[in-house]
């Protein structure tokens, strides 16, 4: 691990609030998409989190990501302060690719949308050039294309969408696994950041593949929901976790609501998880999580 | 078939598309399991799989079967290229888990259940909604009569798939290779009637209308009776809309009215209304919600929802211990003869319009 990388942030900002996601109702996200659809309501909502003391955020390379970026950096004395934590890619901009060329029409877009003479242009250029196609500089140069927006911004932590992170789980391989961290290590400073909904299985596998210094996103609740394999597991991971190594962040700690903040954080607290990424857009609620997010891990009673 | 019973299953995949290699991670992370080669027309996939995953390759499914020992396969081919495909499995006798919606006419889809079946051969197909927790859910509160005799449902589905015109280029453009919102879309609304209830036997008032495709369908609407059986009387509503931009990703939304009260239902909820309070379900007169919290279930390994993940556990234990499949080729069978009823009726109703005018 690099020793210019620093700690990373006990509360984390996210942004599925701004986005239309809500895994558990689509009405409540569709009101919402519709309300954020104006960034002047996004900012709103990023001031009052700032007013509450948060100076971390995670937000996803979306096609909305830019325009938000463009309003923090417009700003450097209100915002210059905050640290990112963006997670690449869009898993939808490259699925609706898909859908409509197929995935191999899929990868020539990526690699000729930037004109022949592009980089990317030139590695695809020629009739041997799928043959010889080296997937780990083309991955580098996709995280390069995704981190552009975020240019000019603080990042602590690069996370890997876990639709990624846990596709590639499956198959097994560690080559990309290192070829990631290691690029985002040495190419933006920063930690490399893997976030899945299988905590113990990753944690497994990045142990014996001997890749360390990595920060894990996973989601964590009480009733262990998009908890795979389950609670028991997690609760049993986290507790032989260590946090130099692998910091955790916990996502999901409401289960999309279906824990109530004070009992969520509560059991939160009580875990060793490093930090925590939450969601919330009325001042009310983003105020009343920071209160009961506890700076450290809290002795669980059976310790005591 | 090879002995199943203590060895790590080897599975074979034939089409590496966006479902194939999606499959792959799910049935490789299996204790049991694991993906040994795969088959795509594509140099580019097959050349990353065999560089980084070591894995075999070959470039169609005749190379495969012949070059591999394999105790399953999943299929993950456009459907106009399955019925060669199964044929070839069938003779070799080995267990197939196939996408949807399997192949793209009733009568061979039939043949082909018909043989799998007699020569005892795992078969299911990838409609996934069958593993949902929330429509598992629904299923067995109409099953239990919590809504006493259903009368009436209501099958919508909705996805931004074609939200412009993107040309007559992909397979999606032709209904010969499994293109256009009937195949691709209304299938896995069918399929959830179909799961709910058994497959209609007839329908009526079938509209197929283009929002921008030029040689298929991108909307289609229609009304599904039940004669016969158990569910003589019950009849229902189908709407389906492809390109639909109002919706992130695809949804399903399902609804159904019975002389004791009615549910709607999604993948992520369900509210349901009572004339009487169930006690035996937990459930209050009038409204209640669930959500997904509540009946989510866990997963060994999650990828892309749980259901993806519990509908390949179970093509797993299918093949190793026998256990019964949720979606057999003899469902997807049944959906096909639904599908070819809903384009007779869209034509019949073209030229009686024709006729009129």
């Amino acid at each position: 691990m690099s020793a210019h990388i620093k700690p990373i942030d006990r509360i984390i900002f996210g942004d599925n609030q701004f986005f239309g996601i809500n895994h558990m109702s689509q009405d409540k996200a569709q009101e919402r998409a519709e309300r954020f659809a104006n960034l002047e309501n996004v900012m709103a909502v990023y001031d009052h989190a700032i007013d509450a003391g948060i100076e971390a955020i995670m937000l996803n390379a979306n096609d909305r990501a830019r325009g938000i970026c463009d309003a923090f950096r417009a700003n450097p004395a209100k915002y210059g302060h905050l640290k990112w934590y963006p997670s690449i890619p869009y898993p939808h901009k490259y699925a609706a690719m898909v859908n409509d060329k197929g995935m191999v029409g899929a990868v020539q877009e990526i690699l000729f949308n930037k004109g022949a003479k592009s980089a990317l242009g030139k590695m695809a250029r020629g009739a041997s050039a799928v043959m010889t196609l080296d997937a780990v500089k083309l991955m580098k140069m996709l995280i390069d294309e995704e981190m552009a927006i975020y240019d000019g911004l603080d990042v602590r932590c690069v996370f890997l969408q876990n639709i990624i992170t846990d596709l590639m789980l499956g198959y097994d391989v560690p080559d990309p696994f290192i070829a990631y961290c290691e690029y985002i290590r040495e190419r933006y400073g920063a930690w490399p950041g893997l976030i899945t909904q299988n905590l113990p299985f990753l944690r497994a596998k990045l142990r014996g593949w001997g890749i360390e210094g990595v920060v894990i996103c996973a989601s964590v609740n009480k009733i262990g929901y998009l908890m795979s394999p389950g609670v028991t597991e997690y609760e049993a991971d986290l507790a032989a976790n260590d946090g130099a190594k692998y910091p955790v962040m916990a996502m999901s700690t409401l289960a999309s609501g279906a824990v109530p903040a004070p009992v969520a954080y509560d059991y939160i607290n009580r875990l060793n998880i490093q930090s925590i990424v939450f969601g919330a857009s009325s001042p009310g609620n983003i105020k009343q999580t920071v209160s009961l997010i506890s700076p450290t891990q809290l002795q669980s009673e059976a310790a005591e | 078939m090879a002995d199943t019973g203590t060895a790590e299953l080897k599975l074979g995949i034939i089409g590496a598309g966006r479902m194939g290699i999606t499959h792959y991670s799910i049935a490789n992370a299996h204790e049991a399991a694991c993906v040994t080669s795969v088959a795509d027309p594509s140099k580019l996939v097959t050349a990353m799989l065999g560089k980084y995953a070591k894995i075999a390759t070959y470039k169609d499914y005749k190379g495969l079967l012949k070059g591999e020992e394999l105790d399953g396969v999943l299929v993950c081919t456009p459907p106009a290229f399955n019925p060669d495909i199964l044929d070839a499995l069938l003779e070799r006798r080995i267990a197939t888990f196939c996408e949807k919606p399997y192949v793209l006419d009733a009568a061979t889809g039939a043949r082909l259940a018909r043989e799998f079946e007699a020569a005892g051969i795992v078969n299911q197909v990838g409609y996934v909604n069958r593993w949902n927790d929330m429509f598992t859910k629904a299923k067995a509160f109409v099953e239990e009569s919590l809504l006493g005799t259903p009368l009436r449902f209501r099958s919508e589905m909705f996805s931004p798939t074609i939200i412009r015109d993107v040309g007559d280029a992909g397979w999606r453009a032709a209904h010969s290779n499994g293109g256009g919102a009937v195949f691709e879309m209304a299938s896995h609304a069918i399929d959830l009637i179909a799961y709910f209830f058994g497959a209609p036997d007839r329908v009526g008032g079938t509209s197929l209308s283009k929002v921008y495709s030029k040689q298929v369908e991108d909307v289609v609407s229609t009304s599904l009776f039940y004669d016969q059986g158990p569910r003589a009387g019950l009849t229902g509503t189908m709407y389906v809309n492809w390109s639909d931009a109002s919706f992130r990703k695809p949804t399903n939304k399902f609804e159904v009215f019975g002389s004791g009260g009615k549910l709607l239902v999604d993948q992520h909820g369900m509210k349901v209304h009572l004339a009487k309070p169930s006690e035996r379900h937990g459930l209050k007169e009038g409204w209640n919600q669930l959500y997904i919290t509540d009946v989510a279930s866990s997963v060994p390994f999650y990828v892309r929802g749980i259901e993806y993940t519990a509908q390949l556990y179970d093509f797993i234990a299918a093949v190793r211990e026998g256990k019964a499949v949720r979606c057999t080729f003899a469902d997807a069978a049944a959906n096909l003869r639904v599908i070819e009823q809903i384009f007779a009726d869209d034509a019949a109703n073209h030229n009686r319009a024709g006729v009129a005018a």
